[in-house]
């Protein structure tokens, strides 16, 4: 990206971010569209609850794609995500790739292919074997190896239909450990050989993450980038593993990439269901957001609870939590569901979430994953139940109000008249 | 502390080196296998898994027990004379198709075989006619299913269906797990049972079984 584009880019954010805080704050200054939304929602409180989605394999499918396709061109990649995203109407949109495998392939990790679904690290054969093997592995070049070149292209894509940067994902330096060496050896160097397991991670923080999240914001100026953590969960590793090898190699990256209007973060674990106390595991959840960010309180943070874990301990305490730490709760819409339907229960279960969770702000519903062959109606009915229930104020007798599924068009039709080719 | 002691702390605390070098040595000095298995490798599970259950312990620490108790048994099963080690049970088990994670379902396998279960491993990304038939080929008593993404949880249904059209229904009983699985998808598709966890399951298998 030019320095000229760079700037354009960063000033149509920074244009975009004060209406959409301004509004969140009560000064209205026109009405929101999607990308404030979100911005509104996590600051304060927007026009209604905004609904982002990651379209991932549910567009490859709607599309008839292969996964080899989806997942290693730009062009399907994109253009499928735009459409499904449009198609649905949600607020914002990411372009959710297998975002644990981007790293791992460029340092010569094997994969394992299917036609149908996402790529999958190949754990019966993980790339450092034996403590000797770290001293083999030569980090990848950011942007040229593996499919990082499709990675930046994507992004590069989205920046240009959307005019606002994608957010970016990488995959954490713990969660890649994992990978790398197979959940149970790295619990074993956790526990028997720690100074190798720091090692390792310092490795993957400083020679692999660090230099793959500054070539991504290199060319998209993202003012977001997120590191999944999918494997820093609760039961499968205990918090004080989290404390001692999660954490500190969050905060060098953090240190190492970010700035005032970059916030770089780590998501996407779980598992406040699996210890006696959930606060244990969402105060874990919010060092993982702010460790190195400066001024954490400015910073759009959104604290990510899954639907396993809510229905077990319940909306209301991930709520009361986020609002002591005046952060925006951000809750998934349970795969599942969307798939068995019927509308009218996705219409239900999105009417509670709004009920318990919308509170006066500060609060994103998540559409993560749709699993492929969803009719479209489920997809339908939970965007339009999201408007109808999540309106601000939310409505005190929001429980007597009727679903009106809307109408729509099928997507073959729709795609011919407005999608983009793919 | 005798070799029984020192076998069953090595597997309790994880410690496969020691725990398969305590097991050689015990074997060398005229312990018979059936022995090493049972004073030392089950105990040590059986330890750790009381652990587990009253906080003590975390899934981490089970985990490395489980793979001390794997190694041990891996040295003394060819040693086990036919007929020496009697059996609740045969459960055959794996990850259904598309899903290669396989923690939860490995110490499923492993407390199932601390409690006296004889347990085929199918592994991870099993193809669905592959639990039908080795359920069939291995006479199962149990068959069980691991899935831990949404999406490849619908496999399961699939196995169903494919059990009643082999006609093996009636003689297997089925029981589901894995992070994505929930009690209320277990019944929707006519399991008999569902696991939340590693040790629920053995309970779930002998309930199912009547060895309780």
């Amino acid at each position: 990206m030019t320095s000229l584009a760079m700037a354009r880019t960063q000033l149509r954010v920074m244009l975009k971010l004060n209406k959409a805080i301004a509004y969140s704050h009560g000064l209205r200054l026109g009405s929101l569209d999607g990308y404030e939304r979100l911005i509104a929602g996590i600051y304060g409180t927007p026009d209604r609850v905004p609904v982002i989605a990651q379209p991932y394999t549910y567009a490859m499918g709607m599309h008839g794609l292969s996964a080899k396709a989806f997942f290693s061109e730009p062009k399907p990649f994109i253009h499928a995500s735009w459409n499904m995203a449009r198609y649905f109407g949600v607020d914002f949109w990411s372009p959710v790739f297998d975002f644990y495998n981007i790293e791992l392939e460029a340092l010569g990790q094997r994969l394992i292919w299917r036609e149908r679904s996402e790529p999958d690290v190949d754990t019966s054969d993980p790339l450092v074997k034996s403590e000797g093997d770290l001293a083999r592995l030569r980090p990848p070049r950011p942007g040229l190896d593996g499919r990082m070149p499709f990675v930046l292209e994507s992004y590069r894509r989205y920046l240009e239909l959307m005019g606002v940067p994608p957010m970016a994902y990488a995959c954490s330096p713990f969660t890649m450990a994992v990978l790398v060496r197979g959940y149970v050896n790295f619990v074993r160097d956790m526990r028997r050989n720690p100074a190798f397991a720091h090692r390792l991670l310092d490795f993957l923080s400083m020679e692999v993450v660090t230099p793959w999240i500054s070539k991504m914001v290199e060319v998209t100026n993202a003012a977001i980038v997120v590191m999944s953590d999918a494997w820093a969960s609760q039961p499968n590793v205990t918090t004080d593993m989290v404390r001692e090898f999660c954490l500190p190699y969050i905060e060098k990256i953090v240190r190492a990439t970010n700035s005032p209007l970059r916030t770089v973060l780590d998501t996407g674990s779980w598992g406040e269901r699996a210890v006696a106390d959930p606060r244990e595991v969402l105060d874990i959840k919010m060092e993982m957001m702010t460790r190195g960010n400066a001024l954490p309180a400015l910073r759009p943070l959104f604290l990510l609870v899954w639907n396993e874990d809510y229905e077990e301990i319940g909306v209301s305490t991930a709520r009361r939590y986020a609002d002591e730490r005046k952060v925006c709760l951000m809750l998934n819409l349970r795969p599942d569901l969307i798939e068995s339907g019927p509308p009218e229960a996705i219409a239900e279960k999105v009417r509670n979430l709004v009920k318990e969770g919308a509170g006066t702000g500060r609060f994103t519903l998540l559409i993560n994953l749709v699993p492929v062959g969803t009719p479209p109606e489920h997809v339908h009915a939970a965007v339009a139940a999201a408007r109808q229930f999540g309106s601000y104020p939310i409505a005190p007798d929001l429980e007597g109000r009727t679903f009106r599924m809307p109408e729509f068009t099928p997507f073959a039709e729709w795609v011919q008249k407005e999608g983009l080719p793919v | 502390m005798g070799w029984e002691d020192e076998l069953r702390q090595a597997v309790s605390e994880g410690d496969e080196v020691k725990a398969d070098e305590i097991a050689a040595r015990a074997l060398e000095e005229g312990a018979s296998p059936k022995e090493v298995l049972e004073k030392g490798a089950v105990a040590g599970i059986y330890e750790a898994g009381r652990l587990w259950q009253e906080g003590t312990y975390f899934l981490p620490d089970i985990i490395l027990a489980t793979e001390a108790y794997k190694l041990v048994m891996k040295r003394i099963e060819p040693l086990l004379a036919s007929g020496e080690v009697t059996y609740k049970g045969k459960v055959v088990m794996g990850s259904v198709e598309g899903d290669a994670h396989d923690i939860g379902k490995n110490i499923v396998v492993a407390l199932l075989r601390s409690a006296s279960y004889q347990v085929i491993d199918l592994g991870v990304d099993v193809p669905l006619p592959e639990f039908v038939a080795q359920a069939r080929e291995l006479e199962a008593d149990v068959l069980g299913m691991g899935a831990y993404m949404t999406t490849t949880m619908r496999g399961m249904a699939e196995v169903m269906r494919l059990l009643e059209e082999a006609g093996l229904r009636n003689g297997v009983k089925v029981i589901v797990g894995g992070a994505a699985v929930t009690r209320e998808y277990a019944e929707s598709i006519g399991a008999d049972g569902y696991a939340d966890n590693a040790a629920e399951a053995v309970e779930l298998v002998d309930r199912l079984l009547g060895v309780v």
